[in-house]
């Protein structure tokens, strides 16, 4: 059977996991395209003008799907670690698909549910092998190989790659354009790992003189401790995955500065990001950034936003930190 | 210790008999007003949802009236709602405010926890005096929701337009000057009376409207421009999806036969939804279906601009809509919400249902 994944939302940090699964089971996996204009016009037009650019290319993808795959695999990712959440959204990803995509395209969905424990959240993969015809016994030899290609994936990821380099096979070392410094790049996997919505800002940072670094290189204990700080858990794991990933850049100096993309009307982003900011402003005052995308986002306005950051990072050097902000004069406190 | 709470409606009723009761200094913070809403909006960040803002406001009203500790209820996820205290704490303690925020999340997280500040909110009263406040209080939510469906019903039938409002915000004034759970039940009473007494109109046959959506958005009127009100006065009999007394009977009860028939409320949205997914998106489904077989004439979803749970739900409603031909309608309310745009959508709305229902009696 031919099943389709949607190149959108965590699919740049599961898709070793999914592929090698379906792979593992006989099954042909189609890939949508790399987002483009029509992809993202489908989806807005199809998805409830409230959602954020995310669901809505997510819903994009899937109507390209739909007469390329047999069946589209969805993946309803309630929690992905113990006691945690992604985003209410995730979990009515399906539910919004099928009432919002005209056609009513065939849905497979995976109920990831870690919230008990991750052997938990394994159970959906059980389910959906069994849903799709194959033994138990085939399902989890499957699963356990599927896995195993995740594992070296992420330890790739956790080495300092990252899943541009590593599933579009781009280039990104440091010294395309000399070797200024690096920038800490913060943003939900969707919307960095995404060319077409990041306005490809990784290849212009990176030809601009730039290194990059990634929540995806952070190792999770780091941001485990960094974000215990705070004191009540954070319940969401990419917010804090993205939150503990930028305090601990901070706190280990890894960044000369640091850019967050955000989507418009992301909830998790607006407590994450204040957080952060606030952290950095009263502990570390390291240039930051945040840059809001959505479906009105044009690439001029984007690039001269990058740009400027990158100009002040340069001057902050040459001027010898001495800079006044916005707002605020040097002599007076 | 001077204790302030966010408003959320009339919780503040509640809140009130609950502190006078312990002997705790109080302080209810200001209506909410657009003095709070700018307040909040300056303040806090601007993709946070509504609530948050307007609670902000509310703190810093009630801080300049001497409030020191503030105390607020938590979740844990997947709504924004369960993280607002600590970033709530993060703004205040940046504005340079030393204030205390006590958050009351689920006891199952940490019971010990969660009794240590209970104490310490109750200025350490004896758990007897505790239970017996609680119980008062929760008596008194019950009694102020039982005026809220009398008011509802009595708008749309009123003789006199006007005369039920003009009791009601008699009684929200005077409702601050009474001290403790037992003056409140009494005062609710009287008003009770006073207001099943309005004469009605016998010819009136009001269009039905079940109001759905985010709890604290359909609870706080300042924030949905008092929807009931104005439905209320376009001849609309409103029935509400969710009340206090529902969110308390829900978190904070034992009582097992509503939540057996919570259960079963919630099994409605199976078509459609089969699980929780944070805030209040499966009750805003169930209840939707709920409101059908109840024969409304159509419901209005109300949602702040951002929820996201709600917005899974905006996206589920239509097709309830479309599969048992009941007209539903959403409406996102932020703080650029302009109140005339919202009332010619409203007006639009009761217009199509009142035609409707015209053509098939």
């Amino acid at each position: 059977m031919k099943i389709g994944i949607p190149r959108a939302l965590l699919w740049s940090i599961y898709l070793p996991l999914w592929k090698a699964f379906f792979n593992e089971l006989g099954h042909e996996v189609v890939l949508s395209p790399p987002t483009n204009k029509k992809i993202l016009n489908d989806g807005v037009t199809a998805c409830v003008d409230d959602a954020c650019l995310p669901v809505k290319i997510m819903h994009g993808h899937v109507i390209d799907l739909m007469d390329r795959a047999d069946l589209i695999f969805i993946p309803r990712l309630i929690s992905i670690c113990p006691r945690e959440y992604i985003c209410p959204k995730f979990i009515g990803l399906p539910e919004m698909i099928r009432n919002s995509v005209a056609g009513g395209p065939k849905l497979l969905v995976l109920d990831f549910n870690a919230h008990k424990s991750i052997r938990h959240g394994y159970d959906g993969f059980i389910a959906i092998g069994r849903q799709l015809g194959a033994r138990e016994s085939a399902v989890r030899r499957a699963l356990a190989r599927a896995m195993k290609a995740q594992d070296e994936y992420t330890a790739r990821l956790l080495g300092g790659s990252n899943p541009l380099m590593l599933l579009e096979g781009m280039a990104l070392h440091a010294g395309i354009g000399g070797n200024k410094g690096t920038i800490g790049l913060i943003g939900h996997p969707y919307l960095l790992y995404d060319r077409f919505v990041s306005m490809d800002a990784c290849r212009k940072l990176a030809q601009m003189g730039y290194r990059l670094i990634f929540p995806e290189n952070i190792l999770p204990e780091q941001i485990e401790r960094t974000c215990s700080i705070y004191p009540k858990k954070l319940f969401w794991s990419y917010g804090k995955h993205l939150l503990g990933s930028g305090l601990a850049m901070l706190e280990k100096g890894m960044a000369d500065g640091i850019i967050v993309l955000s989507s418009f009307g992301c909830g998790i982003d607006s407590f994450m990001v204040e957080l952060l900011q606030r952290q950095n402003q009263r502990d570390f005052r390291i240039p930051l950034t945040v840059i809001t995308l959505d479906e009105h986002s044009g690439n001029a306005g984007f690039d001269t936003r990058l740009e400027a950051f990158v100009d002040m990072l340069e001057w902050r050097d040459h001027n010898g930190h001495y800079f006044s902000p916005h707002g605020e004069g040097l002599y007076i406190c | 210790m001077v204790i302030t709470f966010p408003h959320m409606g009339r919780v503040y009723i509640s809140v009130k008999a609950l502190f006078d009761d312990l002997n705790v200094k109080l302080v209810v913070p200001p209506p909410v007003s657009k003095n709070t809403l700018e307040l909040g909006t300056r303040l806090a960040p601007e993709m946070a949802c509504l609530p948050l803002k307007i609670n902000i406001g509310n703190y810093i009203e009630s801080i300049k009236r001497g409030a020191d500790t503030i105390i607020l209820t938590g979740s844990c996820g997947p709504c924004r709602f369960g993280y607002y205290g600590v970033v709530q704490k993060e703004i205040l303690k940046d504005l340079g405010y030393d204030v205390n925020i006590v958050i009351l999340d689920a006891p199952n997280t940490g019971f010990k926890a969660f009794i240590d500040k209970i104490r310490m909110i109750s200025g350490y009263s004896s758990l007897s005096s505790l239970m017996r406040a609680f119980r008062a209080a929760f008596k008194v939510t019950v009694e102020v929701d039982e005026l809220m469906d009398i008011v509802l019903r009595k708008r749309p039938r009123e003789k006199h337009k006007g005369e039920t409002d003009r009791l009601l915000s008699r009684f929200e004034h005077d409702v601050l000057k009474v001290h403790g759970s037992t003056e409140t039940l009494e005062l609710v009473a009287i008003y009770k009376d006073k207001i099943s007494v309005i004469a009605e109109d016998e010819k009136a046959d009001p269009v039905r409207i079940g109001l759905v959506g985010e709890i604290y958005t359909l609870i706080e009127p300042y924030v949905n421009l008092n929807v009931e009100k104005k439905l209320g006065s376009l001849g609309v009999e409103v029935h509400r999806g969710i009340t206090l007394t529902d969110w308390i009977k829900t978190h904070l009860s034992m009582d097992m036969k509503y939540k057996r028939a919570r259960r079963n409320a919630l099994d409605k949205a199976k078509p459609y939804l089969g699980r929780c997914i944070g805030g209040h998106a499966w009750e805003t489904i169930a209840a939707t279906v709920g409101f059908n077989e109840k024969g409304m004439d159509g419901v209005i979803q109300i949602l702040p601009f951002g929820c996201m749970p709600e917005i899974v739900a905006e996206s589920i409603i239509p097709t309830i809509s479309r599969d048992l031909s009941l007209p539903a309608m959403t409406v996102t309310v932020d703080e650029l919400t302009g109140e005339a745009g919202y009332m010619t959508r409203l007006e639009a709305f009761v217009d199509l249902l009142s035609q409707k229902k015209g053509m098939v009696s």
